[in-house]
């Protein structure tokens, strides 16, 4: 049974092999869809097997996966494998226009699967040191992405992103170490104490004060890579110069897997100090980066940039849902994650078609995308429609479930300025958008893609994607909510 | 470990030495040559090296002994050597000018950092007389003088060492807390590391060369 989780995890390696063996995309992509596909099916397998009986373990803990765990694979699997399909169109049509040498395609699938794998790795195991080495393994692969298309301007947002995410995560390494420090006194090995299955049952024994520093050091390390405002900065340079596939990795799965770090660490410290002190913390952190991600929206002249400041603010919104707590609290927050990483996979894939279409990132230059590409420039409306929390997406649901739990847990005012700022969201989002996609369309505008097979690459992960957002938000599936109401048990 | 004894043998030699990183800190914070921020680097990794022997004398773990020598051969002597090499003699690098605050100023800040760290720590209420209690501020300390470089600092060099500093600051704490940490994460840590000092090498070196080509014909960079 415990092989269900490292083969889900070693999944995307499929595709790094097939980049050290070929320098042509279309391979090294077919290979990559393969092994993201099994690493999906894996991953909803492992998820089936774990609901109903206890988490799977090895000896020592260095692969555990629980309820939580299970889920935030399954979302990571999710955003990698359309991503997957993505990168096969947008990469191949680039190796057929000379803007990628095969060097440079080579490294990109390499390190596709290594990104892929540390991070369905990092949420497989109970260890928070290995944690640590895994989020870090997922960032360093990621920063190798961003400026793989040769521009100066990316090799600059790669340095400003290393450097910014380094030194949050030497801080969540130092949080980690508070947290091991304030177990010093219980029985167990030593690799018990950096456990937090161990650390969670343990907590009324764990030094208050240790906890405290390290969650505080932890939220504001992780909170780094998650993009929460004030640590935020790095993230638009990134997602905006990383190739559309790699951005969506970023956005969809990266931010998720920090966001799942930062929740075992609430788990943690709810079990010492009550639920008032993380949630307080998280409210804080949550409502800057809504106020952040909305008002850098407003008149964005590039569009990755835009929805980089969407992701800011969907982070914000998971901290409120986790801050207001409760069941309802957390389900929303849990729920969002899924919702929000499936919107801005679509909406950044949607992107890298635009981009090979116009040429350009500005929004004043793209217009009529509708007219022009129909299936590229629908699934830009639709899905900004999702994103912003229209109904009847998954997204409009998370977000009001979070939102009535903020009303179960007496907080009117906090609900007020959270409705204040979606609304704000939503003007300022689909003001760029939706002039891009209806409008006067460029005559010269064609689709970039030859051939069936990248016509088909390109459109699927839009189609399943939004697919998946409605279904979310009319019904959830009883083995998903019953995944979810067991991950909300685990961290209260 | 952190049950050694504050007044046994190693317990000085473990205080001294952690000290004396602190103090490789500061200078590297003190100083503008490229040069001499590699130097002090490579002698603070030499230190922590010595700080992880004597943890593998007290413990006798042969793990701590691997971890130890890896630190020497890599962090004292592989990563200052290619960053000589690579950056400060390949880039011509001799006096940081990209300093967003005078030395002195920055200095007497990272005084008060320290008087943090002791703050925050509260040494005061650790057991009395044990190691942990005058290892974890000071380790404290250099991670955030080593946070401190890399925000007074712009150039990309001094950044990259500022983030070795805190690296070694957040190791100085590991191997007195923990000189029980499985192998396995201080070994993927260590891994870690190297790797995102490969990459930002990489980065900087490309970058520079940018910046060099760019001087002849500026490239047109599109707003955002």
């Amino acid at each position: 049974m415990i092989a269900l989780p490292i083969l889900a995890a070693a999944g995307p390696l499929l595709g790094s092999l097939a980049g050290l063996v070929t320098a042509r995309a279309r391979l090294a992509g077919i290979a990559t869809i393969v092994g993201a596909l099994l690493s999906l099916l894996l991953a909803v397998a492992t998820a089936v097997v774990v609901i109903p009986a206890r988490p799977l373990a090895s000896p020592g803990s260095f692969v555990y996966v629980d309820g939580l765990g299970a889920f935030f694979a399954i979302t990571v699997a999710i955003v990698v494998f359309l991503a997957s399909l993505g990168s096969f169109s947008y990469i191949a049509t680039e190796q057929r226009r000379g803007e990628l040498s095969g060097r440079r395609i080579r490294v990109y699938f390499v390190v596709f699967g290594l990104f892929a794998t540390a991070m369905m790795g990092a949420v497989e195991t109970a260890n928070l040191g290995l944690l640590f080495i895994l989020v870090e393994a997922a960032t360093l692969a990621s920063v190798v992405m961003v400026p793989i298309e040769g521009r100066t301007a990316g090799l600059e947002a790669g340095w400003k992103y290393v450097i910014i995410s380094s030194l949050g995560i030497t801080i969540a390494l130092a949080g980690t170490l508070f947290i091991f420090y304030a177990a010093t006194g219980l029985v167990g090995s030593p690799d018990q104490h950096l456990t937090w299955a161990y650390l969670v049952a343990h907590a009324r024994s764990l030094s208050p004060v240790g906890v405290r520093l390290g969650f505080l050091l932890a939220v504001v390390g992780y909170g780094t890579k998650v993009g929460l405002a004030p640590m935020h900065t790095w993230l638009p340079d990134a997602h905006s110069e990383a190739p559309s596939p790699a951005s969506a990795m970023l956005s969809g799965a990266l931010l998720n897997v920090g966001m799942y770090a930062i929740i075992r660490f609430v788990a943690i410290a709810n079990g010492r100090l009550g639920p008032a002190y993380a949630s307080h913390v998280l409210l804080i952190f949550g409502f800057l980066s809504i106020a952040v991600g909305a008002f850098f929206m407003i008149h964005r002249r590039d569009f990755k940039r835009l929805f980089a400041y969407s992701s800011v603010e969907h982070m914000g919104i998971i901290a409120v849902g986790l801050g207001f707590g409760g069941i309802l609290g957390l389900y929303g927050a849990l729920l969002h994650t899924l919702n929000h990483s499936i919107g801005k996979a679509v909406l950044f894939l949607t992107g890298g078609t635009l981009v090979l279409a116009y040429g350009t990132r500005r929004t004043d230059r793209i217009g009529g995308a509708l007219t022009s590409l129909p299936l590229t420039g629908g699934a830009l409306l639709i899905g900004s429609l999702a994103i912003v929390g229209s109904p009847p997406f998954g997204l409009f649901l998370s977000e009001f479930v979070i939102l009535r739990a903020g009303l179960a847990a007496a907080y009117p005012a906090l609900v007020g300025l959270f409705l204040l700022l979606l609304v704000t969201v939503f003007v300022g989002f689909m003001h760029t958008t939706s002039r891009m996609a209806v409008g006067q369309p460029r005559a010269e505008v064609v689709s970039p893609y030859q051939g069936r097979l990248e016509r088909w690459s390109a459109a699927a992960p839009l189609l399943l994607g939004l697919c998946g957002l409605l279904l979310l938000g009319v019904w959830i599936p009883g083995w998903l909510n019953s995944l979810l109401l067991h991950s909300v048990a685990l961290i209260r | 470990m952190q049950h050694l004894s504050l007044t046994s043998p190693a317990g000085v030699f473990l205080s001294l030495d952690a000290v004396l990183i602190l103090l490789t800190a500061f200078a590297c914070l003190g100083s503008k040559l490229f040069d001499r921020y590699l130097t002090y680097y490579g002698l603070q990794s030499v230190l922590l090296a010595a700080a992880a022997a004597t943890a593998a004398v007290v413990t006798g773990d042969n793990a701590l002994w691997v971890l130890a020598s890896l630190t020497l051969c890599l962090k004292g002597i592989a990563i200052p050597l290619a960053a000589r090499r690579l950056l400060v003699s390949r880039l011509q690098l001799q006096r940081d000018a990209g300093i967003a605050l005078g030395l002195s100023t920055s200095l007497i800040l990272g005084a008060g950092l320290c008087a943090f760290a002791y703050l925050v720590i509260g040494p005061q209420n650790l057991a009395h007389g044990l190691i942990s209690r005058s290892i974890i501020p000071l380790s404290t300390a250099v991670l955030l003088l080593g946070a401190l470089m890399m925000v007074v600092r712009r150039h990309m060099v001094a950044q990259l060492i500022g983030w070795l500093i805190m690296e070694n600051g957040v190791f100085l704490g590991a191997i007195t807390l923990t000189a029980s940490f499985p192998f396995i994460v201080e070994a993927g840590i260590f891994f870690d590391v190297i790797a995102g000092f490969l990459i930002m090498l990489a980065m900087t070196t490309g970058i520079a060369e940018r910046i060099s080509a760019a001087s002849l014909a500026p490239p047109r960079r599109e707003p955002s």
